[in-house]
């Protein structure tokens, strides 16, 4: 097994948003790029992918169209919104501050230890 | 097991494919999105093996391995298409199709469910209705909790009332409130326009409106010039008025209307819903305008008698503003003549208080005994669900096993829950539709509200809370027991469990029947009392005729007229005597005296403020014979005497015994006096000539007064109101002589209006108030333990149904039948002792609260409690003894090959 890495709830909205940033994409795309991207550190289960792209759909941060597909295959291909980059841009935003937060907490407990 | 994995992941992929398909064809309600979802999830495992037969594998190899990356198919499509917003609803409705149908299928339980509820509902929200506006609803002013009545009240008039005499300086010197006001009463006024009609006019203070918080519908309140004497004469009209006589014109404003002849200006309508503080009926409100400088002259010097409300200020409170009006009403005090000043007290409470009267307690216990009734009806429907869940089982686990999560399987007897109650409710208005028609039909006339209470929408929203929380407790109490998925296996343990639920709400609604019962057999024991007591006087055969004489037509007194009416009266066939009275016997208005006020001449007088109040009638000496009420001791009044010029009284038994303890009061001498500041008699010297037998004189179920009675003499003509009465001892019934009456009396004055009467009708409606309160208790008693006897009967019959085998496998070890109906019995027998007893000891700890209802019955008299249980012993055994019989006659060999 490779090694898998627990997401953070509402972690995997952020990496479909960020995806779907770069090109529309179908949900087995987006599957791939994840994993790529992330060296295979982030073992996404690819069953999870759905509900979330369908709740993003909903939420109006993306929209989809039915398109060929490279291998003239006709898939769903999934694009951001207007509204989806602004949420996009905002928990980039959020991401930030928290990792910088969460690294400053760890850095400390270290110095502390040593 | 270890064959090939590879061709089983093969094979699931395959079926997996084969189902989108199907799926497609399921879904055609709403095929584009279901059928969109498949494809797209068929397209990612298409992809996903294409990259790993490109990788090399087989195409068994490839889909086995796509599956496994992709997880959980089914459960990924369940999960998607969960997010759409509108999945809620749909599985709702689901859930209702579901279960629609299983009511259906079950049209028993359904109908028993429902009329549990409609009955539990009905009567609860028919009762509501009717306390709503004594208990809950507010007054039609804003702010009403902020609004009280203010006065004196004494021994002979205990609502509080104001006077002109000094409710100026209290106006002008008074700090709680924020504004003060008044009423002088309403009237009886003539629109004389075309078409007169008879109206009630209520005069009121300019701020009356502003302080009780009333806005005209349309005009304006009254200006400050209006309120002057003899200032502009102007008017607000009801709402009814302006409907019934102008058709709801918006153009009546500035109209002018004639009123007892006068011109009176319409300046503004009335609120629908407006309502003087004193409850009278109102058509017309008109400027009380008062003389303020003549209130110390006018009526001997204390000024008009008026009714003060008033507004506290923000933050002031009922206690605060008692305290802050103490030095005015010290004040007041100083002006009230001494001798009776200690009978005087300040009272000041909220408006509602003074319209409710003792309405409250009466309320209270009607709604308290009506919510037990509900919530014996809820247990019942969760036992009812209980059961039919306990027979459901397979089926439950069956769906759980085949993937409905615990979660949705709750869901589902909550929506079953909730529709049942929704059913319930509509089926429950209905019937409180209906009751409460019954109720107006059968409710007594001093109930207040009863004949406006209306299902409104605040109440069809009670109805709808309180059959939504029904449901919510044999909802929860239903859903907390269903199986796992083990269930299948563990059936006899699970059915166990169903069982002690059972029992346990059963033994609650026996036990609230038996609170129930108590209540009822309380007041059916208090109300036979009421019945029973000695009234001290026949109304059987008595008729009574009233003749309120217009005065105006009798500038020289009654007198003449009462005379003439008697002797036209005694002509009448059928009637063998003819009586007179100032006031009628049992209840009613009647006039009084102080006790102290009294004094036996040769005795010291009593001490001032003592003894309470003496009834006084003004009497014709057939008056006694027409009541069949005996002369006890002396001669009593004699014809003779009406024309004679002494002075005499006869004295109720009671009141001899008190001012001539152990004397004979025959012969002896009575003054009346007043304090000033010590007792000072009357000039005139009273002899008795007679003791009369006591007459209940205050009502059914109160103790009576002393009494006294006057002869009405023809030298005395102010004795003789326009206010007396008739009694004719006939035995021809009301509505037959009734025509012969009228005859008579149009012969003497033709506009006079006519009431006849009979006095055991009269009487009888005394007790329409506890028999009212007694029929409703008894109905809701009687609901209440049938619906326990059935919820017993239904638990006791099942437990022996699920227990046929054991029962089989006993005969045939041996078992007698007598052992079986024990074993059967038995449960029933625990739970009713149970449930009883802890119902009779629930009674008798809340039976204090009845005091003041009941009538000469002790609250724990020991009579209604056994009576109770003995009762509940017979109904139970009924109900444990049928079933019980039932497993009597089960045939071992029968039972034994079932299995």
């Amino acid at each position: 097994m490779p090694p898998s890495v627990d997401l953070l709830q509402g972690t995997l909205d952020l990496l479909i948003l960020k995806t779907l940033a770069l090109e529309p994409m179908h949900g087995w795309g987006v599957a791939l790029r994840i994993q790529q991207i992330s060296k295979e550190v982030l073992q996404i289960g690819q069953g999870s992918l759905y509900p979330a792209l369908h709740r993003l759909e909903y939420r109006g941060w993306i929209k989809s169209e039915w398109a060929s597909s490279d291998n003239n295959r006709r898939a769903k291909f999934y694009s951001l919104t207007a509204k989806g980059r602004k949420q996009l841009a905002a928990e980039l935003d959020q991401w930030d501050r928290m990792a910088a937060a969460i690294a400053l907490v760890l850095g400390q407990d270290k110095a502390a230890t040593a | 097991m270890s064959r090939d994995p590879h061709h089983r992941a093969d094979a699931t992929a395959g079926r997996w494919l084969r189902m989108l398909r199907l799926r497609a064809s399921w879904f055609r309600r709403r095929p584009s999105l279901q059928q969109e979802l498949d494809e797209e999830l068929a397209f990612h495992l298409e992809q996903s093996v294409r990259l790993y037969e490109a990788a090399g594998m087989s195409a068994a190899e490839a889909r086995h391995q796509a599956l496994l990356d992709f997880g959980g198919l089914e459960q990924t499509r369940e999960e998607t298409w969960r997010q759409r917003p509108s999945w809620l609803i749909e599985t709702i409705l689901q859930d209702v199709r579901y279960a629609a149908r299983g009511f259906l299928r079950n049209p028993a339980f359904t109908a028993t469910v429902l009329l549990t509820l409609a009955l539990g509902i009905g009567a609860t929200t028919a009762v509501f209705s009717v306390v709503d506006r004594i208990l809950f609803r507010s007054l039609p002013y804003a702010h009403d909790d902020r609004l009280v009545s203010l006065g004196l009240v004494q021994s002979l008039e205990k609502q509080e009332f104001t006077l002109g005499g000094f409710f100026y300086e209290w106006r002008d010197n008074q700090r709680p409130f924020a504004s003060l006001t008044f009423e002088t009463g309403t009237s009886d006024c003539n629109l004389t326009d075309v078409n007169p009609v008879h109206l009630q006019c209520a005069d009121v203070a300019q701020n009356f409106l502003p302080t009780l918080g009333i806005t005209p519908l349309l005009g304006r309140n009254f200006l400050p010039e209006e309120d002057l004497p003899h200032g502009p004469a102007v008017a607000m009209i009801s709402d009814g008025l302006w409907l019934s006589r102008f058709n709801r014109d918006p153009g009546i404003l500035n109209k002018s209307i004639s009123l007892d002849e006068h011109s009176v200006r319409i300046v503004g309508v009335l609120p629908r819903d407006f309502e003087m503080p004193r409850m009278q009926p109102v058509d017309i409100v008109v400027p009380a305008a008062m003389d303020i400088a003549a209130q110390h002259t006018v009526n001997s010097g204390i000024g008009y008698p008026m009714w003060a409300f008033a507004r506290l200020k923000p933050g002031v409170s009922l206690a605060e503003a008692r305290l802050q009006m103490q030095p005015l009403y010290l004040h007041t005090q100083q002006w009230i003549p001494a001798e009776i000043r200690n009978d005087f007290h300040l009272q000041i409470r909220s408006i509602r208080d003074r319209q409710m009267q003792d309405a409250y307690r009466a309320a209270w216990f009607l709604l308290g005994g009506v919510l037990a009734v509900l919530l014996i009806a809820c247990a019942n429907v969760a036992s009812l669900f209980s059961a039919r869940s306990a027979v459901r089982e397979r089926e439950l686990a069956v769906r759980s096993a085949l993937g409905a999560s615990r979660g949705r399987l709750m869901r589902q007897t909550m929506t079953e829950a909730w529709m049942l109650a929704l059913a319930g409710a509509f089926a429950g208005g209905l019937l409180a539709e209906l009751l409460l028609q019954v109720f107006i039909a059968i409710g007594p006339a001093g109930l207040p509200f009863l004949a406006k209470a209306r299902l409104d929408l605040r109440v069809i929203a009670f109805t709808v809370l309180i059959s939504l929380l029904c449901a919510l407790f044999f909802g929860i109490l239903a859903s907390v027991e269903k199986p796992r998925a083990l269930a299948l296996a563990a059936r006899a343990k699970r059915s166990r469990t169903h069982a002690r639920l059972r029992r346990t709400l059963v033994a609650l609604q026996i036990a609230i029947s038996a609170v129930l019962l108590s209540s009822a057999g309380l007041l059916l024991k208090s109300f036979a009392n009421l019945e029973n007591q000695k009234l001290g006087m026949e109304p059987r055969d008595v008729v009574t005729v009233h003749v309120p004489l217009n005065s105006e037509h009798y500038p020289k007194g009654f007198m003449d007229f009462y005379l003439r009416a008697e002797a036209a009266l005694r002509q009448l066939p059928g009637v063998s005597v003819v009586g007179m009275s100032s006031s009628l016997p049992p209840d009613g208005w009647k006039s009084g005296t102080r006790y102290a006020e009294i004094l036996a001449v040769g005795k010291s007088p009593a001490p001032q403020g003592s003894g309470g109040t003496v009834t006084t009638r003004t009497v014709s000496p057939n008056y006694f014979r027409a009541l069949h009420i005996p002369i006890v001791q002396g001669p009593g009044f004699t014809e003779e005497q009406r024309r004679s010029d002494s002075h005499i009284l006869v004295l109720s038994q009671l009141l001899a015994s008190r001012l001539f303890p152990g004397e004979d009061p025959i012969g002896r001498h009575v003054q009346f006096g007043s304090f000033n500041p010590y007792f000072t008699a009357g000039p005139t010297l009273f002899t008795v000539v007679g003791v009369a037998a006591d007459v209940k004189n205050s009502g059914l179920g109160v103790d009576s007064e002393p009494e006294y009675y006057t002869l009405g003499r023809d030298r005395d003509p102010d004795a003789w109101t326009r206010h007396h009465y008739f009694l004719l001892e006939t035995a021809l019934p009301a509505a037959v002589i009734a025509p012969w009456i009228r005859a008579q009396i149009a012969q003497l004055d033709a506009t006079a209006p006519v009431e006849v009467r009979s006095l055991s009708q009269d009487v009888n409606q005394l007790g329409d108030r506890p028999r009212f309160a007694t029929a409703l208790l008894g109905f809701f008693a009687f609901c209440g333990l049938l619906m326990a006897v059935i919820g017993l009967y239904g638990v006791i019959a099942y437990v022996a149904s699920q227990r046929t085998q054991e029962i089989g496998v006993r005969m045939a070890l041996g078992a007698t039948r007598l052992n079986i109906l024990r074993l059967i019995a038995g449960e029933g027998v625990r739970m009713v002792t149970l449930g009883g007893l802890l119902g009779l000891g629930a009674a008798l700890a809340l039976s204090q609260v009845m005091q003041s209802l009941l009538f000469q019955v002790s609250p724990r008299d020991p009579q209604i409690y056994i009576g109770v249980a003995a009762l509940l012993a017979l109904v139970a055994l009924a109900a444990t003894l049928l079933p019980g019989w039932t497993a009597m006659q089960v045939d071992p060999v029968e039972a034994l090959r079932n299995e």
